[in-house]
Formats: structure tokens, sequence, C-alpha cells
């Protein structure tokens, strides 16, 4: 099977993408592919900004080239950032990215994939596909369902039966592993000076996102009610209402809030159906992830009222917003006010 | 002048003689292993050692003559590192240990007993974990392999060897090397590279599978089951192999009795369905109601008569010492003998496994049951001074149950 360019651009775990990448890095030198108004550089960015917001990356078609070195350039530089979150956050969204991908491949394209890229033992019987058990063990161990436990599947001379979405599956997580491998060996990287900056603000988004996600357990919340919603957020909800494109940042807030006072997924998928690119898997998926269902099983928070201003999705808000620094203490704060208003209004009835 | 010859210096005496004609094969890749030797009861454990040629390890073993003597499951590029972690692990061979110490047979009630060293406590059968009066984990036991714990034994083996490791996970008969353990069990050791560098959590997988453990027999929520057909591979098909041959071995109310069903009246009708189903079927079927119910039922019982009890902590340490093959156990004066897989079936650890055949000895026996001891039965003695065979004669001594009574001038 010959594999296209384009094929290279989804999957850069093909041998196809490791030729392209060593030849362009030949022709083009690292410092071409790292100039500040390099292309690549800002395709790197954007991946990585995917990666945080979406929780998969998308594929860039318009220059193949560009896609192709954007995943060895965004390694690199999510290894100066030297952040294990966006580590595992960045592999997690690759991995999705050629789950989703990959499902809508032919059968043998998949198994084709899978030795190209992994050297794995694969047969065909039949309809059926069988995949070496220590290879499968590998690439199914992180994964918790009960499904995916060996003794739940068909075993046979030392072969493991599975579907083409388990082979696509499988084929996503071993790809995650080696990005997570890659990023934690300990060798020498070049970063030109130039690009520091970039690094640094790169850096500074990321902090203000994902530290966010170790203080999920002290917050419980449980009444929902949207009148002591905070300025930000209703403003947030109008806009989805209306069908206005909302960047990453603003999605991320408005789905983790929700979640956070005591939403789940299936509930407020709604809110975002009238988004302009709005797609009913993608966006289950991401809500069951920073609902914590899924991926890494972290409960996401909303960022604090300082990150939402640096983004621009504070409305400046009310008297009680002075108050406070976070839009969830905002929440439970007016819930007390309202609850306490009620007490007194019944007390003079 | 008449000195008494005390049991350590006779056991040590006779384990050199062993050793000094000693013909033991290497393991794979003998070289990168680690060894390890305990030469007297009471002296600390020898580790860290390495061998480049394995004749030095026959001499070591002719001039120390040791109690016990293992080598590790792992494979490392520094094997005689005294560091775990200087070592550099390159790989481990798959080994499963099956002891009857683990699994109960009814016989322990006749010829094991433990006592607690801390308040006294005892019993017989089989040894607690913990003690029932004062809950300490201090706990001797004597215990005794006879002909009903060696057969569940040896069906445990065949069960992991042809079922398990053969049949599902494909290993060939000649990577798999069965070991008496000496005592009262036997050690499984699986060599082949596909299994060399799996870590522990890959290798806890295949504990689970093996054991029978987190097995989901249907989804949740749902009221109609899917049943698998007699032939479905994995444990789909041990299971529906296992249902069957409870359904069609007993008589209905013996069932009913079995799998806790007050509905005694319907029971037979609900058998000769799911066994007619079973006995038709060549793809997934479905039961729904009380059938449905019995058939969990049955394969949770099912479960428990097809898993394999193999030790779990063996199999997931990726750096275990394991006895040598070919060695002398010191509590037993037994050979750790090395087989295949067609000998399990014949084998008697009394007879096999004797290191010492020729000549009769007398020892004054402390205790022991009525056992075959190649091929002659022996026993019950209790305080009296017989003469034995040598072999039984020193697994007696190595075991504590009796003291040599012979001056030596």
């Amino acid at each position: 099977m010959i594999l296209s360019k384009l094929d290279a651009a989804i999957y850069p775990f093909t041998s196809l993408a490791a030729k392209i990448v060593e030849e362009l890095e030949a022709n083009l030198g690292i410092d071409s592919i790292l100039s500040s108004d390099s292309e690549i550089l800002h395709r790197s960015i954007e991946r990585i900004r995917e990666a945080i917001y979406s929780r998969i990356t998308s594929v860039y078609k318009k220059d193949l080239d560009v896609e192709i070195l954007s995943h060895p350039v965004a390694l690199l530089l999510i290894k100066a950032i030297n952040n294990t979150k966006l580590f595992n956050l960045y592999a997690e969204a690759e991995k999705n990215r050629v789950f989703f991908n990959m499902v809508n491949e032919e059968v043998d394209k998949i198994l084709f994939l899978a030795i190209d890229g992994f050297k794995w033992h694969l047969k065909k019987d039949g309809d059926n596909i069988l995949l070496r058990f220590d290879e499968y063990l590998r690439a199914s161990i992180s994964i918790l369902d009960p499904y995916w436990k060996l003794v739940n599947r068909k075993l046979r001379g030392g072969y493991v039966e599975v579907t083409k979405r388990d082979l696509c599956r499988l084929i996503a997580e071993a790809y995650r592993e080696r990005i997570i491998e890659k990023v934690n060996k300990r060798d020498e990287i070049y970063v030109p000076d130039r690009i520091k900056p970039i690094i640094e603000e790169l850096n500074k988004e990321i902090e203000a996102v994902l530290p966010k996600v170790e203080v999920t357990a002290s917050i419980s919340i449980s009444e929902y009610n949207p009148s002591a919603f905070p300025p930000c957020i209703l403003k947030l909800l109008e806009e989805a209402n209306e069908g206005k494109n909302l960047p990453h940042m603003a999605r991320f807030t408005l789905a983790t809030f929700l979640i956070s006072v005591g939403k789940r997924p299936e509930e407020i998928i709604d809110i975002f159906r009238k988004l302009p690119d709005f797609d009913e898997n993608k966006t289950m998926y991401h809500l069951r992830h920073v609902a914590g269902e899924i991926g890494s099983r972290i409960r996401y928070i909303p960022p604090s009222c300082a990150t939402l201003r640096t983004f621009n999705l504070c409305p400046s808000g009310d008297e009680l917003c002075l108050k406070v620094k976070h839009p969830l203490t905002y929440y439970s704060h007016k819930l007390r006010l309202m609850r306490k208003m009620r007490h007194e209004k019944r007390a003079k009835q | 002048m008449k000195k008494e010859l005390s049991n350590e210096d006779y056991v040590k005496r006779m384990f050199k003689s062993y050793y000094l004609k000693w013909r033991g094969e290497p393991p794979k890749e003998y070289d990168r292993r680690e060894y390890a030797f305990m030469l007297s009861k009471k002296g600390d454990m020898i580790r860290h050692k390495s061998f480049e040629d394995w004749d030095e390890m026959k001499e070591f073993l002719a001039k120390n003559a040791p109690l016990h003597a293992f080598y590790s499951s792992a494979y490392y590029l520094q094997p005689s590192a005294p560091d775990m972690d200087a070592k550099e692990w390159i790989g481990a061979d798959l080994i499963f240990d099956i002891d009857v110490d683990h699994i109960y047979t009814p016989c322990k009630e006749n010829h094991d007993k433990w006592l607690c060293l801390e308040c006294g406590f005892n019993g017989k059968g089989m040894a607690p974990e913990a003690c029932p009066s004062c809950s300490s984990k201090r706990i001797e036991s004597k215990t005794w392999f006879c002909e009903k714990c060696i057969d569940i034994a040896k069906e445990e083996a065949i069960k992991l060897v042809e079922d398990f490791l053969i049949n599902d996970f494909g290993f060939s008969p000649t990577e798999i090397e069965i070991v008496f353990s000496g005592r009262r069990g036997f050690h499984i050791h699986v060599e082949n590279d596909v299994v060399k560098e799996l870590d522990q959590r890959a290798r806890r997988e295949i504990v689970d599978y093996i054991k029978g453990i987190g097995l989901t027999l249907q989804e949740k929520k749902k009221r109609k089951l899917l049943v698998p057909p007699l032939n479905a591979y994995g444990w789909s098909g041990r299971i529906a192999k296992g249902v069957y041959e409870i359904l069609n071995f007993h008589e209905p109310q013996k069932i009913a009795e079995i799998l806790d069903f007050k509905k005694t009246s319907k029971i037979e009708n609900i058998v000769r369905q799911i066994l007619s189903g079973l006995e038709e079927a060549k793809d997934y079927w479905v039961l729904e109601g009380e059938a449905r119910r019995i058939w969990l039922k049955a394969a949770e019982k099912a479960i428990v008569n097809k898993r394999c009890e193999i030790d779990e902590r063996v199999t997931t340490d990726i750096k275990r010492l394991i006895r040598l093959p070919e060695t002398l156990h010191g509590g037993t004066g037994l050979i750790v003998l090395k087989m295949r897989t067609k000998d399990l079936e014949e084998f008697d650890p009394y007879k096999h496994a004797v290191a010492f055949k020729k000549g009769e000895i007398k020892v004054k026996i402390i205790e022991m049951p009525k056992i075959t001891f190649l091929d002659e039965e022996w026993g019950p003695y209790k305080d009296e001074v017989v003469e034995v065979p040598l072999g039984l004669a020193m697994y007696l001594i190595c075991s504590d149950n009796a003291v040599i009574n012979i001056e030596e001038g």
C-alpha cells in the first residue's frame, strides 16, 4: 500500500511522515523552520493551542509540508516549555486526532498503518482482526474500561480478537505513549533565542489555564440556579445562543463552569448546538473530557477572573464581582445571598 | 572419642555428596542472571552472585552444598551489582507458582496443623492468614504433601499449561518448563521473547486472565443476556463449557440447591432450555428472565471451576528469585525437578524427585502421617526409632520431623 502525503500529515507515526520530516529539515534548515515569521512555527503553536482548548488537533490541509513539520516542532516547543500537564494534554489531543481520522479509513489501510508505524503482528481471520497479545496489552493497559481488560477479550493462540474500531483506538493509544516517551527523553534540545519570547508567552497562557485542574475537589456546589450565575457566564450563554463563533477559551470557560455547578455533559451539549462549527460527537467528547469522565479523569474548573480578564472574557461585572476572584466563588456567594433574602422575605410575611 | 552427629551436619554432608555429581542444565542466558544461596538454616542469604561459566556454578555447589539455591527470573546487564537499580534489568521470564499452601484441599484437615507463635492458639487444616484469636500473622504450620494434594497441584498445573498457556496464549510446549518446587507445588517458566519485556502491569493482566479476575458477565442494566456458544474463544467459551458441565452433571433438584434457586418447580425446564440452547448454538444467543438468572449464577460457579489458582505475587514480580532447577530443597531434601509437559501426569514427587534412592537408615521420628515413598507405604509414626529409606529419612530430617540417630566415631 502506498500512503499519500495527506496520510503522512494526518498520521505522524508513519514511516512516510518520518521520511518527509527528515527531508524537509535537511532542505530548509532548522533556522528557517524556527524563524519567528515561519509558517511552520505558527502552525505548531496553533497545534499546541488546539490541544489545550479542544482536546484534539486539527489537520491543516492547505500546506501539507507545514502540517507535517508542525508536529516535531510542537514537540520541541513542548519540551522547551517543560510542563508535565502539557505533555499529557498534547499527547491526548494527538491521540484523538489519529483516532477520529482513522475510524473512517478502510480496514486494510488501518492494518497497514499499524504495521508500518508500530511493527505490530496482525492477522485477518475472515472479518476478524487479530493482534498479538503482548502488543495488545501494551497499547490497552492505560485504558480503564473493563471492555479492554484481557480477561474480557477473545484470546486464542496468542492473538486477541479486535474490531476495526478497537484497532483504531489501540493505534491511537500507542501513538500517545510514543509521544510521552519522546518528550520524557532527556536529550538536549536546541531553541534559538529569538523564539524564546514565543515560548515564554505560550507558557504564560498554559499556566493560566492548566493549573486550575487540581483544585477541583475542594469545590462542590450542588444547587443549580442560573439566576445566580456571574455576568461573564451569562454573557457567554447569550453569545452561544446567538450562534456566535466563540473562541477556545470561551467554550472552555462555559463548559467547565456548567459542569462545576453540577450539570452533566449530556445536559449542556444543546448550549453549543448553535455554534457555527458544531459537531455533536466532538463536542460531546470534549465535554466528557473536561468533566473528567474520560481521558485524564480530572474534572476541570473554569479559569479565574484574572485569566478571564486577560482573554477579554470579563464583561466588567457587578458589585459582587469586585469581592471575588473566581466565577465559582461569585456563584456560591450569590446563592447564599439569594437564600438569605428569601428567608428575610418569609420572615417578614 | 564419640561425637554426636547433628542433623545439620548430616544434611550438609549428604547434600555435598549430591552436588559432587551434579549435572544441572543452565537456564537460558545463565550469565545474565542473578543467583542466590542459603548455606545454612539460620544464615543469611548470599545474593548478587553471577556465573560467567557454568562449570563455576558446579564448583560452587560442590564446595558449599547450599540448603537452598535460587536464580533470578530476570535478565540483567550487571547481574552481580549489589544494588537492584545498578543491575540494569533487560527482561524476565514469565513465571507461575502453583502452591498447595495457597489452595484449599479437604485433606489438609487430616495432615496439616498450625500454631500461633504469639498466643499459642492452634488448629488443624489450612493455616489462616492471621490468628483467629489474637490476629497475629506469626503462624507456624506443619504441612504434608499427600497424594490428594499432589493430584490437585498437578490438575492446576495441567490446566494452566494446556488450557491457558498453550491454547489461549499460544506458547509452544518447548517454551514452557515445568518444575516441581521441591515441596508442595510447581513452578512454570515461560522463556520466550514475546513475554520477556512485559512490565508488571501487563503481567498483572495475564494473572487476572488466568484467575478470571474482572470478568464482566453482562452489560449493566441489560435485561437480555447474550450467551456465548460452547466453541467461543477465551473466557466466553470457557464459561459456556463450565455452565454446561454443571447443568449436565447434576440432577435438577441438586442444581437448584447448588445455585440457591428457590423456585424448584421451574428448574427442570430452565436447565433443559439452557442445555439444548448450548448444544445447538453456533453463535451468541439470548437468555431472559429466570433462565438468565440461572445462567449468571451457574457462570459464577463455572468461573471458580475453570480458573487457575496461581500465586499472583510471583508472576507480577519481574525481579523474582526462584529455585534453580535440579538443586535440592533444604526443607525436604527433594530435587527441584524439571520435567516435560507430558511427564507431569505420571509425576510422583516421592519417587521421581528423590535424590537419595539407595540405602536405609535409622532415625528418630517425631511425627509423620502415612505416606507412600518410593512406591512403599510408611507410617504413621510418632516418637519412635525406625529404619526407613535414606530419601525418606532426609525428607523427615530436613522438615524437622526426625532426628538423626547415629553416632560417629
